[in-house]
């Protein structure tokens, strides 16, 4: 059987499921392939989404029209906001989600795409021609013909699972076979390969837990939706529970260190230093008196429990043994070993910002293929390559996230620049513009931007559009409503602030700490519009440090003109010999595609970035960034690159 | 090939046992093949940084230039980062010369000032306060200036501006602790504690600061100006200073034309003497005092030496205009052996005579402590900031660093107020041309000598 299309998306998991989505967004005839339709979106490891930095880029693909913030909010079952006590700006929403729904849900939003076709298959090899990609092949034999091919192969290439240093066994997922064809075919086709690994804890059933013996955390209750754009109706919350393991499990885990498959020498790959395994916790900080363990709902049908923090590759009865040293798990039944597993992926500095692979015009990688860890990861960089795919279908121009734009945005220009040598995650540390990209503003940033390429749909559009109106009505509120002293100085005292004296502008009072719109708005009295809390936080958050907002801003300014400064496709960086070998081989191998990009390829020092304007000036063949029609500035190193 | 290849003497002109010519860039050691006709040069089979005994010829005629050492460097291993020859001559103008025009005829050129550092800078060879270095080093007035220079081309300073830019960055990730990981078993440190860390960094900043005034004395020379009637001894004085007769002194009033400037060493530091300028039938306010003073000096002066010969009492409004100046006055009583019996000095007076030497060394002594008495206190202990660019940013950086910690006790959140931690960083990056915007760069390589 042949069938064409012309977008062919190869996996179902978050990121293949945003590529799949984005591509039909644009119109163009897409395909999902996946071995298995049930487990579309599927939450392997810990069934939450956000947290800090990452919640925010689960709003991004929300904002940009994606799945997830959708699929989050029907299934979230416990909701907090991480950060809160901090500043606005860097609070990262976080929901549990209900393992079982959420790929019904996510499911459900595919199937309302009128271009999307999904079909269950696993894909075994590529179809290449003349040096371009021209479709795929199924282990069945099925063709799927079509010149842009999105690779989403998360953890089944060459996936191998251990659990104990005796058991391995191939693997993609728990349950699941790998992906063993595929891979060989990418790799004959030169692309570098390297091997990572990661963990996941073991499972219990709740019914065998002794919750008194743990501290309860209950979910915050708040109206919050990761989704600007619509309102999917929340479900009832259940309480998260927190206990700790100590010395006796330390010991249990030293015995047995030998069996595990990470320190037994049986795994070769690395894993993130972030999400360490419980044999790296008690190897590591033999000083840690205990560590704390999280006792997950894995949702409402059922009441196994995802024991967050435990993650390990020690055979099931050692697992057992430590479970049972825990206060509340003293009598615990395990119902699924964790387990340990190492994977293929292909170090990401051969592709473009467009994450197309540079050898094989037509080819996309996303998500864990390209090292990454992390559900909103994977799927922030499949909602842009099953974009990318579909524009150059329709032979449009190409869309890039750029720093200052999103969390998106760092995490692609990371992976592509610096490449990666553990697992990357993201933090809000990573980007130079945390104030910019904040969980509340994403419509503002990138909800304008996926309008003006048609990613949004009609609905979409109007939500976004609703929005924006209501954030400069607030603006205009806060800006000329005369606040009384009679009505705010309460409000005011509350917040251990100075009461006023006479009328004064509610913006002049959001300025100062601890004041909220929100509170301002209620002391206003029942005149006073209403708002949504995402767009009262964008007030606040402008108005009350507008000074530094402004100075990122400029900072940014500067950064786009440096990423104004084009660096050719063909630049011959190898013969530059004004420039030092290392730098040479560097830009040889990452290729910038502009003087910004260059600037923050580690080895690439500043006397090399001057000689490179020089060379590239003296081959007078300076081009514009793809999508950009500015001039580059005379003098691109006038203005200090963010660092 | 952008970067050619250039040459030029590295030693300086006139006479001397040995002169150095060097030669830098990727055809460096091809030039030198064809000048000593040995092809080892090029590939390889020399032993690098060793001395080569090696007849020059003169291309083409295969005239004989001179007996020559010359040994090669290969980049990156060479002060350039490049292919880099360094021939040593017999000393004198013409061989040297001869040698220079040879490599020229071979493809190279001559040359810019500065250039050779330059070039170290821009193949990551020295940062950029070794690069300014290089430059005090060759224009050092004193020896005291050659030391700075030398201990910041060692990395004193960029060393100690890479510590500051560690600990900024310190204070960063102590942020990142508070933000990215909020559920962790290891609590945050309290940002209480941050901020009195940050006010710690400043304060590192500022001891470094302090040295700025001394640093650009240090490189500058300290202004000196002579300042007192006509005819109270300035210009013996100056001459004296100098130790050689450079002003015109006569014994009638107004016989020094103009300003006279002479950069002298005292006890190894440097000073820029100005004599008196030629201000007679000058009717402004100063002359009006009776008073001559090189004015335009004046405004910028680090220390006046008022002059009064003796024999002649203080007039009020010369005391006055003492009294206005904004810069130290040592005041002098020159001509001491001509005082009359009875005559005494008032305090803090000193007394001098040119004549027989009397009092030069106190007055030198007190010029010494008056200006770089900090130096003279701890010197080798801190890294000097030497010129305007260094301390304009250090100042940047450490103001950032204080509103940093002004922010946090504000209120203002730590991610906003991190936004001064990132600008600290980046003012720091500058100092060591991590970050050189290229009029940072013309302003650093503009002041040259030739050579290094």
């Amino acid at each position: 059987m042949q069938l064409r299309y012309d977008v062919i998306v190869v996996g179902g998991g978050h990121a293949g499921t945003e590529a799949a989505a984005a591509a039909a967004r644009l119109g163009a005839k897409t395909v999902l392939v996946t071995p298995d339709l049930t487990r579309i979106a599927q939450m392997s490891c810990n069934p939450a989404i956000g947290g800090v930095a990452k919640g925010t880029v689960a709003r991004e693909v929300g904002a940009l029209g994606g799945v997830m913030a959708r699929a989050t909010d029907a299934t979230r079952i416990h909701f907090r906001m991480l950060n809160r006590s901090k500043g606005p700006a860097v609070w990262g929403p976080r929901a549990q989600c209900d393992r079982a729904r959420y790929p019904v849900a996510a499911r459900r939003i595919l199937d309302g795409l009128d271009d999307l076709d999904l079909f269950q298959e696993m894909v075994t090899g590529l179809l290449v021609d003349d040096g371009r990609v021209q479709g795929v092949v199924t282990r069945g034999g099925i063709v799927f013909e079509g010149s842009a091919v999105v690779v989403t192969a998360g953890t089944f290439l060459r996936g191998r699972i251990h659990v104990g240093g005796s058991t391995a066994h191939g693997a993609g997922r728990a349950g699941e076979g790998p992906s063993v064809d595929l891979a060989e075919a990418l790799e004959e086709r030169g692309l570098e390969v390297a091997r990572f690994k990661t963990g996941t804890p073991p499972r219990v059933d709740g019914r065998s837990v002794d919750f008194s013996r743990c501290e309860r955390q209950d979910g915050e209750d708040s109206a919050f939706r990761f989704c600007s754009y619509s309102r999917e109706p929340l479900p009832g919350q259940l309480p998260c529970w927190i206990t700790w393991c100590g010395a006796e499990l330390k010991r249990i885990v030293t015995a047995n260190l030998s069996r595990s498959a990470l320190y037994g020498g049986e795994m070769s790959g690395r894993g993130p230093r972030y999400c360490p395994s419980i044999e790296d916790k008690v190897v590591r900080f033999p000083n840690v008196a205990r560590h704390q363990i999280f006792l997950e709902p894995e949702g409402l049908d059922t009441t196994e429990i995802y024991v967050n923090g435990l993650s390990t590759s020690l055979p099931p009865e050692v697992q057992l043994a430590f479970l049972r040293s825990i206060p509340g798990l003293e009598e615990a039944r395990m119902t699924k070993p964790g387990y340990a597993i190492e994977y293929d992926y292909f170090p990401p500095y051969q592709l473009r910002h467009t994450l197309e692979v540079r050898c094989i015009p037509g080819l996309y990688f996303a998500g864990q293929i390209n090292g990454t860890t992390g559900y909103e990861e994977a799927a922030g960089q499949g909602l842009v390559a099953g974009a990318n795919a579909a524009l150059a279908v329709l032979d449009r121009d190409p869309f890039v996230v750029e720093r200052d734009q999103g969390y998106i945005g760092v995490l692609i220009d990371d992976l592509v620049t610096k490449g990666v040598d553990e697992p990357y995650r993201l933090f809000t540390s990573r980007a130079e513009f945390r104030l910019l990209l904040r969980q509340d503003n994403g419509p503002g940033r990138l909800g304008t931007l996926a309008r003006s390429i048609g990613l949004l749909t009609g609905e979409q559009e109007s939500a976004l559009e609703e929005r924006l109106r209501d954030e400069s009505r607030a603006m205009a509120w806060f800006r000329s409503e005369a606040m009384q002293p009679e009505r705010v100085n309460p409000t005011l005292e509350q917040a251990g602030s100075d009461p006023i004296d006479r009328p004064r502008r509610a913006m002049d009072i959001l300025r100062r700490p601890r004041v909220t719109a929100e509170a301002l708005l209620r002391a206003a009295g029942a005149a006073a519009p209403s708002f949504d809390p995402d767009v009262l936080a964008t007030v606040e958050i402008d108005t009350k440090y507008e000074g530094y907002v402004r100075r990122e801003l400029e900072r940014a300014a500067k950064l786009r003109t440096q990423a104004e400064f084009a660096i050719p496709e063909d630049t011959p960086f190898t013969s530059f010999a004004t420039l030092s070998i290392e730098a040479r081989q560097k830009l040889e191998k990452i290729r910038p595609r502009s003087l910004a990009q260059a600037g923050r390829i580690p080895g690439v020092s500043p006397a090399d970035l001057q000689n490179l304007v020089m060379e590239i000036r003296r081959r007078g063949n300076r081009r514009t960034v793809p999508g950009k029609q500015s001039e580059a500035p005379a003098d691109p190193t006038d203005s200090a690159p963010a660092a | 090939m952008l970067l050619d290849t250039i040459v030029a003497q590295a030693t300086a002109p006139g006479f001397g046992a040995i002169a150095l010519v060097r030669l830098t860039g990727s055809a460096a050691r091809g030039i030198a093949a064809e000048l000593t006709g040995d092809a080892g040069i090029t590939t390889g089979a020399w032993a690098e940084r060793a001395g080569h005994l090696r007849t020059l010829r003169r291309p083409g005629s295969g005239e004989v230039l001179d007996q020559a050492l010359v040994t090669v460097y290969r980049a990156p291993a060479s002060y350039t980062g490049e292919d880099m020859v360094e021939i040593s001559t017999h000393g004198g103008h013409s061989i040297p010369g001869n040698v220079v025009a040879a490599c020229i005829a071979l493809g190279a050129r001559r040359a810019r000032p500065g250039e050779f550092t330059e070039r170290a800078y821009l193949n990551g060879k020295l940062d950029l306060t070794q690069a300014e270095a290089v430059a005090d080093l060759v224009a050092a007035r004193s020896e005291k200036g050659r030391t700075v220079a030398l201990h910041q081309l060692e990395r004193g300073l960029g060393a100690r501006v890479a510590a500051l830019r560690e600990d900024v960055v310190g204070l960063a990730a102590l942020l990142v602790q508070h933000i990215d990981f909020p559920e962790e078993d290891d609590a945050p440190t309290p940002l209480g504690n941050i901020a009195e860390r940050a006010g710690g960094v400043a304060r590192d900043m500022g001891v470094i600061l302090a040295t700025a005034p001394s640093g650009e004395l240090l490189r500058e020379g300290a202004v000196t100006v002579l300042a007192g009637r006509p005819n109270s001894g300035k210009s013996s004085l100056f001459n004296a200073l100098v130790g050689q007769e450079r002003a015109i002194v006569t014994d009638v009033a107004g016989t020094t034309r103009d300003a006279i400037e002479a950069v002298v060493e005292v006890d190894g530091f440097p000073f820029r003497l100005v004599d008196t300028a030629g201000l007679r039938g000058d009717a402004d306010t100063v002359e009006r005092l009776g008073i001559e003073v090189a004015r335009r000096y004046l405004a910028g002066a680090d220390v006046v030496l008022h002059c009064r010969e003796a024999g002649r009492a203080a007039g009020k409004r010369e005391e006055e205009f003492l009294a206005s100046l904004g810069s130290p006055v040592i005041a002098v009583r020159t001509k001491w052996d001509l005082a009359g019996p009875g005559e005494a000095p008032c305090d803090g007076e000193v007394v001098v005579s040119v004549e027989s030497g009397e009092g030069l060394a106190e007055l030198r002594s007190m010029l010494r402590g008056l200006v770089f008495q900090g130096i003279v206190e701890n010197r080798d202990e801190v890294p000097v900031v030497t010129n305007r660019r260094q301390a304009g940013l250090l100042r940047v950086a450490r103001a950032e660093v204080e509103a940093f910690a002004e922010a946090l006790s504000a209120e203002i959140p730590p991610e906003v107020a991190s936004a001064h931690l990132k600008s600290a960083e980046s003012a720091l990056e500058e100092i060591l041309g991590a970050i050189a915007p290229d009029d940072v760069l013309d302003r650093v390589f503009r002041d040259f000598c030739i050579g290094k």
